[in-house]
């Protein structure tokens, strides 16, 4: 009996995950299916290359050119990703490591800060990007991520764990204190830096309401707003559509595969 | 020299700490006293500000669309909250039972997590179209056709059952990590005593599982009040603005009706509305655990 429930469940679950890999499995087969076998068969009669090519050229003469949007949410992701790890990373060694006055104040204030919700500050926030003249640049989507306050307070948490011999022994070597962060600090610490790393990625990739708002120059949008003000207004194209949406979601689950086992950690740490 | 050194390292930190506050001042302190200015201002972005003081909370509390808006977010929390718990609760109590392919199970519900919000927007969209894949199937084994977005209360369901689907794999493993901490000498303990398995589940599992649930809860309470790109891509706010939510509202009075204060006042209203469930929700729910 207790043999047919553990193999009910193995079945229940294989099922399950199927079920959820689906999505994803359906926009792969499909966006390498001629555009009349989308809808209908699951397996095409043949695979081409079609939708892809698609985007690539013929996309450019509908003033939606997905590889400057590519291009476009790499830069802006690997300059956000990186300038949230060294601010991090500095701030955090700053609030752990450097003793001074008013550290612990500045420290409570960014737990005060993760308190209030991202959208609160969309509308002034556009004000002020908008009095800096920077609308419509990929700068005024770096900007405003360039720094986190979440990223700060997981690095200062995890610098204040690594045992002080470490530090001594290395100051006693004479390293200073960029050294110490990069080779003593970030080494012992790699699983936070992975977390926040991978997050900020994540979050940055993915965001679509602020370049929504800042960004509405074509040649300037990130991927996500690119695809998704090409499915409004060319909607039918699906197999282009789809296209896009792997370029899209691909960077971000293999990032998500290599990564893996720190996103598991961070899921568990966000419980402490 | 001791001194001195003291000296230099507070001068360190207060650099590295200042070049923060700085950062922060512009692009968080700023807009923050700016969104409460906007609040309780008439503007167009262009025209001349006019301070208005409350005019723009006054009038959000007779604004039709805004009570259609906060009926919708609890319609909406109504399916998406015990739908998401329940599952979760469901995935993570499975994951406990199973020793192999456990990673796989994890990641299999986890990628979902990772996906774009942009594209699985469109994916399901596509899914579910009344000419898509999932329409072929319910027409070819029970002859219906679903209007997944285009009828009113299923729309607000459909919307709920995509969110539950990206959100399972990462709720679950929160609940999961909470099972693990879990010791099994507890329940050893309570067979002793002859504890029957709902025994076992009711006394021992669901109390102390409590602190993994109240966060599950917090999480899904505030993911509701930010919900923007699914509506926004697939529904429009539509049918019947059914689907209209916050950040939509939000967006549109900004940058489409231009109008920035009352955005504002909004978006203050909303974080307040948002602050308050989680705050009772932690009151009705959270218990105090000791695991000795």
């Amino acid at each position: 009996m207790r043999k047919f429930w553990t193999v009910t469940l193995y079945v229940v679950l294989f099922i399950a995950s199927v079920l959820w890999i689906y999505p994803y499995i359906w926009m792969v087969v499909a966006s390498f299916k001629p555009a009349n076998e989308i809808y209908g068969q699951f397996l095409p009669s043949r695979f081409t290359l079609e939708h892809y090519r698609f985007i690539l050229e013929a996309a450019d003469q509908m003033d939606r050119s997905f590889m400057l949007a590519l291009g476009n949410s790499i830069f802006i992701s690997v300059i956000v990703t990186a300038g949230v790890l060294v601010t991090s990373a500095l701030v955090g060694f700053s609030l752990s490591r450097l003793a001074f006055k008013g550290r612990n104040l500045i420290f409570n204030f960014i737990i005060f800060q993760m308190i209030f919700p991202g959208f609160m500050f969309i509308v002034p926030l556009y004000v002020l990007i908008r009095n800096l003249g920077l609308i419509d640049t990929r700068t005024a989507v770096i900007l405003p991520s360039l720094v986190s306050a979440w990223g700060v307070f997981m690095f200062t948490q995890s610098f204040r764990a690594v045992p002080n011999e470490y530090l001594e022994a290395a100051k006693m070597d004479g390293a200073n204190d960029i050294w110490i962060i990069r080779k003593v600090l970030v080494p012992l610490t790699s699983s936070t830096a992975s977390i926040v790393g991978l997050f900020t990625f994540i979050g940055i990739w993915d965001n679509f309401m602020w370049p929504l708002i800042v960004v509405r120059d074509y040649t300037k949008m990130p991927l996500s707003v690119l695809l998704a003000s090409f499915n409004m207004q060319y909607g039918s194209y699906l197999g282009p559509v789809l296209a896009g949406s792997v370029l899209q979601t691909m960077p971000m689950v293999v990032i998500f595969l290599i990564l893996r086992k720190y996103f598991l950690q961070g899921i568990s740490m966000s419980l402490k | 020299m001791k001194r001195r050194l003291k000296t230099l390292e507070a001068l360190k930190g207060w650099s590295l700490s200042g070049g923060y506050l700085l950062y922060t001042a512009i692009f968080w302190g700023y807009p923050f006293v700016w969104l409460i200015v906007l609040a309780m201002s008439k503007w167009n972005f262009l025209t001349p500000r006019r301070f208005i003081w409350f005019d723009n909370f006054i009038k959000l509390f007779q604004d039709e669309l805004f009570w259609r808006v906060f009926i919708n977010t609890f319609n909406f929390m109504l399916y998406f909250i015990p739908m998401v718990i329940g599952l979760s609760l469901l995935f993570a109590l499975g994951l406990k039972r199973v020793k192999l392919f456990r990673t796989f199970f994890i990641l299999a519900f986890l990628v979902a997590n990772v996906s774009s919000g942009v594209a699985y927007s469109i994916i399901f969209q596509k899914l579910f179209a009344i000419n898509g894949p999932l329409n072929d199937l319910t027409r070819a084994i029970f002859g219906v056709t679903i209007p997944w977005f285009s009828s009113p209360q299923l729309a607000t369901l459909s919307i709920a059952m995509m969110v539950t689907w990206k959100f399972i794999g990462y709720y679950g493993l929160i609940i999961f990590s909470g099972l693990q901490a879990i010791p099994d000498t507890l329940y050893e303990a309570a067979e002793i005593d002859g504890a029957g398995r709902w025994t076992k589940f009711f006394r021992i599992t669901v109390p102390l599982l409590n602190p993994s649930i109240v966060m599950v809860l917090v999480l899904s309470l505030t993911l509701t009040f930010g919900i923007f790109t699914e509506p926004f891509l697939i529904t429009g706010g539509g049918p019947m603005r059914t689907t209209y939510t916050f950040q939509m509202l939000i967006y549109t009075t900004a940058f489409q009706k231009i109008n920035p204060g009352y955005a504002s006042s909004l978006a203050i209203v909303v974080a307040l509305l948002s602050f308050g469930c989680v705050i009772l929700t932690r009151k009705l729910v959270e218990r105090e655990v000791e695991l000795a």
